[in-house]
């Protein structure tokens, strides 16, 4: 809680214009030079929220995603679950939709997404791994070619408010309001869940033995997991690796129980994504980079060393 | 939008950005319409002008305003002096905070290049967007006369549209009647690219008695095969590309004898900043293709 | 007294179409320890899972204690029926005190978390199972038979009245044979219902009062063990001729080539 208090600080003093900690802090209040609070208030707090809303979400999202497949190399955008919003809410673009009506579409994107993956590789038990591997990645590789398609069809016009699906990016980002709207209340219906998730993680089986309806709580996660990855995805398009690294390195440090994993996943999630995309927007300022470049750069090898340490 | 409230924008970013001591809120507005047929309206000539894209930064220029630009974009390498002014990223995803830092009171967006979120945002601080979208000859010397009128420098912008206008029309005067030749023009070699009939580069090679072999391609710019550049057999092959050097872009086509253009070597290189840039040194460019198809006709 | 009832009942095997004549009828009291025999591939576990309402079965009726459990709600049957599997699915990383803990899930509302007292009772069991130690490992670092303990240990700390086991003996040494069966058998002393599935019928000879034989081709019969297991029922059973002795006054069996 303190260490995410602390990044989204830290985010919001850092920038391509130096501003003294004092001068940021005015801001926040309303007082100071107007370009200050134009610079704070404007650009720099909307984008600190939503890069962590989005780090939340899609944190929150593998945690779930993971407890649904029992393995820990669930992520939605490994799984091509970012990538089946992407391609939904470039279609959006392409018709011409915006708003909620975008991202109902890129939920819907998600959702059917996530049916093709656990369709296909879900009720297989242990030696189902591989196969969820091998369905994730081909999916999400049928949706890069989708994508391209769309940009190759695309009329210029449109073009550059689509390229970011390519690798999520926040420096389009300006309506954070809807993924905080969305994660928010997802963390409070999880805190009572918890103890349910801790069960099902244990398997179907062993779930239903302890008392728990798994049929109707494995539905809802997945709609659950679905919804969080399409806000996140419209908030910022497919940042990737979020949803593998956080809950694994929370599960190092906490332990497995989910009524930890899950809130500490959205703080965490959101301290990482703010981090990388602070990295991003200064590292070779005035080039911006898309986050998407920092998170895949720690979650390529985190992804490889699960899947190296063989324990799955 | 209504031009009133367009003003009252346009106040508000005055006085964000600090500017609200200037007492002169009673003159008269500047308006002009933009490439995108939107009224754009400032209150003052425009002292400190971001320009989101190397082609506007160009245009800026030339309409005698470079003094008051305050930001460009990476690869605004021309005028030179262009290249000593802050950049603000590049033009795919802008780092508004600098943006903003400089305090532009104009910004010159690239409505096919820079971020649509991007631009909204500038717009929703209230600060007036100008789109630089050429698609015609008459469009660049509008252009310059808007960007002066908004930068106070008409006069020198008026010199400057003119001397185009008249260069464009002195070519289309000599190749009116002038024999036609099938040209293909090749945008970028890996993969191979073209543009239709559409792009200004097409009306240059129409300028000066070209036939662009594919002016009827659906799209803007089509990848092509080296197939479908061999059935349509132009009879001149002219590359542009990124640098100023790509010669062997040209000997791959010497490979087909049985292609018009390797026959006759019709194999011409135009330097891609003259042409690929909707600019001012687009009239440069336009004189030099010109005397390539001329060459061409002096073959047959 | 608990009493788990079965009228009429045929457990849904896959890929086999219930024959009628192979119902069952009858009731699992309180203190009684039932084994279920058995070849491989009869449905041994299958009725195990059905009893546990995990599984719809073909035909017939299960009530607890005069309810069916069909309307029970799941929470309130967990409290009430526990089932240890065979096969255990730990799939997902978790410390053995975790996985013991699990077992009081029944027994908490959404909001609570695990109280002193819960904590206790997962100790205990873990004492009782010579598991102490290895409370914090992670569960998929021990063997097999230190996995078949903390599945025990986690039905202990479940604390149902009706304990449905699946080859407890599997994968365990000698010694904890004996200390997990002794451990059912104290259950069963406590007034449970314990009902368990055996590969080795002298397991069910030395410690069940009951058994339940199921054949693959003829109607199962169930009654005391004493008067059950012989000869003539176990032959059949197993399609294996078999010798008897005996020992401390129960029988022993052993396959004859």
């Amino acid at each position: 809680m303190c260490v995410s208090m602390l990044s989204v600080v830290f985010a919001i003093t850092q920038g391509s214009v130096n501003l003294s900690p004092y001068a940021v802090w005015q801001a926040l209040l309303g007082q100071g030079s107007g370009l200050n609070q134009t610079l704070v208030l404007e650009l720099r707090l909307p984008r600190v929220m939503a890069a962590f809303a989005t780090g939340g979400l899609l944190a929150v999202a593998g945690a779930l995603m993971q407890i649904l497949l029992r393995n820990p190399l669930a992520d939605p955008y490994v799984l091509g679950i970012s990538g089946g919003a992407s391609v939904a809410a470039l279609a959006a673009i392409l018709l011409g939709i915006s708003g909620f009506l975008m991202s109902g579409m890129a939920f819907l994107g998600a959702v059917l997404s996530t049916l093709l993956v656990f369709g296909l590789s879900a009720r297989l038990g242990n030696t189902a791994t591989m196969r969820l591997l091998l369905t994730g990645v081909v999916i999400a590789a049928g949706w890069g070619a989708l994508i391209t398609l769309m940009l190759a069809l695309a009329p210029p016009h449109k073009i550059p408010g689509m390229l970011y699906w390519l690798m999520g990016d926040l420096s389009y980002a300006s309506t954070p309001w809807l993924a905080w709207l969305v994660l928010v209340p997802t963390c409070l219906i999880l805190m009572p869940l918890g103890r349910s998730l801790n069960v099902l993680a244990r398997g179907p089986l062993q779930a239903a033995a302890l008392g728990v309806n798994v049929k109707s709580l494995e539905r809802f996660v997945f709609l659950l997991a679905s919804l969080l990855t399409a806000i996140a995805v419209t908030t910022a398009g497919s940042v990737g690796f979020v949803g593998l690294v956080i809950p694994h390195m929370l599960r190092m440090v906490l332990g497995n129980d989910q009524r930890l994993i899950l809130p500490a996943s959205a703080l965490a999630g959101g301290c990482l994504v703010t981090l990388a995309d602070t990295l991003a927007r200064t590292v070779i300022a005035p080039e911006q980079l898309p986050v998407g470049v920092i998170t895949a750069l720690l979650g390529v090898p985190t992804f490889l060393y699960l899947l190296q340490r063989g324990r799955l | 939008m209504a031009n009133p409230m367009r003003s009252l924008l346009s106040i508000s970013a005055l006085l964000l950005s600090g500017w609200a001591f200037v007492s002169n809120a009673l003159a008269d507005p500047i308006c002009v319409v933009d490439d995108r047929g939107r009224d754009v309206c400032i209150d003052h000539a425009a002292m400190r002008i971001a320009a989101l894209s190397p082609g506007a930064t160009e245009l800026i220029y030339a309409a005698g305003a470079g003094d008051n630009v305050v930001a460009v974009v990476s690869y605004s390498d021309y005028p030179e002096a262009a290249k000593s002014v802050t950049s603000v990223g590049s033009h795919t995803r802008l780092d508004l905070e600098r943006l903003i830092s400089l305090q532009p009171d104009l910004i010159l967006a690239w409505g096919t290049g820079n971020p649509t979120e991007q631009i909204e945002t500038l717009e929703r601080l209230g600060l007036p967007v100008y789109y630089v979208e050429p698609h015609e000859f008459e469009d660049i010397a509008r252009n310059i006369d808007n960007l002066g009128a908004l930068a106070g420098t008409s006069q020198r912008a008026k010199e400057e549209a003119k001397r185009f206008r008249t260069g464009i029309d002195v070519l289309h005067e000599r190749y009116k009647q002038a024999p036609r030749v099938k040209t293909f023009y090749q945008v970028w070699d890996e993969p191979l690219m073209t543009m239709n009939g559409s792009h200004y580069i097409s009306k240059v090679v129409d300028l000066c008695g070209g036939d662009n072999v594919f002016a009827d391609s659906p799209r803007l710019i089509p990848r092509l095969s080296q197939e479908a550049v061999l059935l349509k057999n132009p009879e001149a092959i002219i590359a542009g590309g990124m640098g100023e050097r790509n010669a062997n872009w040209l000997e791959k086509w010497r490979v087909f004898a049985d292609l018009l253009a390797t026959q006759k070597d019709n194999l011409f290189f135009v330097p891609p900043s003259l042409i690929q840039r909707p600019t001012p040194r687009l009239l440069e460019g336009a004189q030099i293709l010109c005397e390539k198809l001329d060459i061409a006709r002096a073959r047959r | 007294m608990t009493k788990l009832k079965l009228t009429q009942l045929l457990a849904a095997i896959p890929n086999k179409s219930p024959q009628p004549t192979h119902a069952l009828s009858l009731t699992f009291q309180a203190g009684q320890m039932w084994g279920i025999l058995g070849p491989n591939g009869v449905g041994k576990t299958t009725l195990l899972h059905t009893l546990a309402a995990l599984k719809a079965p073909a035909l017939g009726t299960i009530e607890l204690n005069d309810q069916p459990i069909t309307e029970l709600h799941r929470l309130r049957l967990a409290q009430q029926i526990g089932i240890m599997f065979q096969e255990h699915q730990d799939g997902f990383p978790a410390s053995v005190l975790e996985t013991v803990l699990l077992g009081r899930f029944p027994h908490l509302s959404p909001w609570e978390m695990e109280s002193e007292q819960d904590l206790a009772l997962a100790h205990a069991a873990l004492e009782r199972l010579d598991l102490a130690e290895f409370a914090q490992r992670a569960l998929n670092s021990l063997s097999g038979g230190e996995r078949q303990r903390a599945a025990l240990a986690a039905l202990t700390a479940q604390a149902p009245d009706v304990w449905l086991v699946d080859e407890p003996t599997n994968h365990l040494d000698l010694h904890y044979q004996v200390a997990v069966m002794g451990l059912l058998a104290e259950q069963a002393s406590m007034e449970k219902v314990v009902v368990m599935s055996l590969h080795d019928v002298n397991v069910a000879a030395q410690w069940c009062s009951h058994v339940l034989l199921l054949y693959p081709d003829r109607p199962p019969i169930w009654g005391k063990a004493a008067s059950l297991l012989t000869q003539q029922n176990l032959e059949p059973l197993y399609r294996q001729k078999l010798a008897m002795t005996e020992l401390n006054g129960k029988p022993l069996f052993v396959p004859i080539a």
